[in-house]
């Protein structure tokens, strides 16, 4: 564990995170507070209604502040583990459950202050992680309520809490399961895969405050051990390229639907295709330019939160609602042609 | 006995595959009885449904096989596809 510690560092130092939770820069805020979108029970609007832009606490009684336990499982399995730290505590001597609850804390907070959604579910759920599950257990997962993370065996991987695009990922999980709930199969479940790396990815660039220029688009950066040959797990920019290891294998990753991968393995290549509809999207956001998270994230988020878009979507059908959604949210201008465009480039059809 | 394991998903999305003889080995009546109990009637003989990112096992023990899913594993089906994915070739 040591070890491992003194390898990895963190992408965003938690106290930046916390500091970033805690601000009140207008300049996130504002565009939240226009767009004001809503989700869930929109479902059964009509595929021809555009995009309602519905305030999610027109009451205004949800928290603006995240709700965050940290469960530390010592190593065992049993979910969720002991109570090692509360919304508001002094930070903890293990610098695993800080960034966790930094983590959590920044993605509460971005997606509050640029869609102006209230935590995972919309209605201020309680934000729930158990740190240093199983004994050097190589992954993190979300399991319909909480976020898990191992601590990585120390070779191959590292501490899955030092992304935090990797924290952003678990939990825009649970964003996708209480909105569209994507079956997490095939091209649908490549597309929830592919939105919590959008979304995860947005999440750190929005904490960095970089420009879609400016950010690596790289998912999981440190999380790769010492003597592994690769960047991270995954590359939106280039799918495919992020890793090419004796010990890992190549990054399998596809850029275009001609590389689409056919297999029954990882839920039909859920881990593997959504490369198409991640580099979809970072084709769009360069194109548009400035924050990713404004205009091309903003068409991606309105789009999986609308109520049309169907459990068991594919690339296609998503493809033509972001076209319809950037129509509705900016007309027949620049973004509806920059969206028709990026999915073009990777082959999917948006007609 | 030949044991392999077969772990697919997770974040990263890597496969990992290994597998064991216990002929010879000191734990071998333990690593059978793991393997007995994981393939035990009532257990899942095709794809399991599991959670986002979620790690998937196939347990092949001579010939049949289970398939199991995280954070649905009982201890000891952990220990024995820790043993195997550790120890095993």
């Amino acid at each position: 564990m040591d070890t491992v510690k003194s390898v990895f560092c963190t992408i965003v130092p938690p106290h930046i995170l916390d500091a970033l939770a805690q601000a009140e820069d207008p300049r996130h805020h504002e565009p939240a507070r226009r767009t004001l979108e809503h989700d869930g029970a929109l479902r059964t609007r009509r595929r021809v209604t555009p995009p309602a832009l519905i305030h999610a606490d027109p009451a205004g009684t949800l928290s603006d502040k995240p709700q965050r336990t940290i469960y530390d499982e010592q190593h065992q399995t049993t979910l969720p583990g002991t109570k090692v730290h509360g919304e508001g505590d002094h930070p903890s001597k293990d610098a695993t459950v800080n960034r966790a609850n930094a983590a959590l804390g920044a993605t509460f907070d971005f997606y509050l202050k640029v869609y102006g959604r209230h935590s995972i579910d919309g209605a201020g759920m309680p934000l729930n992680a158990s740190v240093h599950y199983g004994e050097k257990y190589d992954n993190a997962f979300w399991d319909g309520s909480q976020m898990v993370f191992g601590d990585g065996d120390g070779e191959l991987f590292g501490d899955f809490t030092v992304s935090v695009d990797v924290i952003g990922h678990e939990l825009t999980h649970g964003v996708t399961q209480h909105t569209a709930n994507l079956e997490y199969y095939g091209q649908s479940g490549a597309l929830n895969e592919s939105l919590s790396d959008v979304f995860g990815s947005l999440i750190k660039q929005y904490a960095l405050g970089q420009t879609a220029d400016q950010a690596d688009w790289l998912i999981g950066q440190g999380l790769l051990g010492p003597t592994i040959h690769g960047v991270a797990l995954r590359s939106m920019k280039a799918p495919g390229t992020a890793y090419d290891d004796p010990h890992l294998g190549k990054d399998p990753q596809p850029a275009t639907m001609d590389d689409f991968v056919r297999t029954s393995r990882d839920n039909g290549g859920v881990h593997i295709n959504s490369g198409i509809p991640n580099h979809a999207f970072y084709l769009l956001a360069t194109a548009l330019g400035g924050h990713a998270w404004e205009r091309a994230g903003r068409i991606w988020y309105a789009t999986l939160t609308g109520g049309e878009l169907a459990a068991d979507a594919g690339f296609a059908d998503f493809a033509r609602q972001t076209a319809a959604t950037a129509r509705a949210l900016y007309g027949e201008g620049d973004a509806v042609q920059a969206v028709l465009k990026a999915w073009s480039r990777v082959g999917v059809a948006t007609s | 006995m030949r044991i392999v394991i077969t772990r697919t998903g997770g974040f990263a999305g890597i496969e990992r595959r290994a597998e064991l003889d216990t002929d010879g080995r000191p734990d071998a009546t333990h690593l059978e009885a793991l393997a007995h109990r994981a393939l035990a009637p009532g257990r899942e003989p095709g794809p399991v449904r599991g959670v986002p990112d979620g790690f998937h096992y196939e347990i092949d023990v001579d010939g049949r096989s289970v398939h199991l899913a995280d954070p649905h594993l009982t201890h000891e089906q952990r220990e024995l596809i820790q043993t195997v994915l550790k120890e095993g070739a």
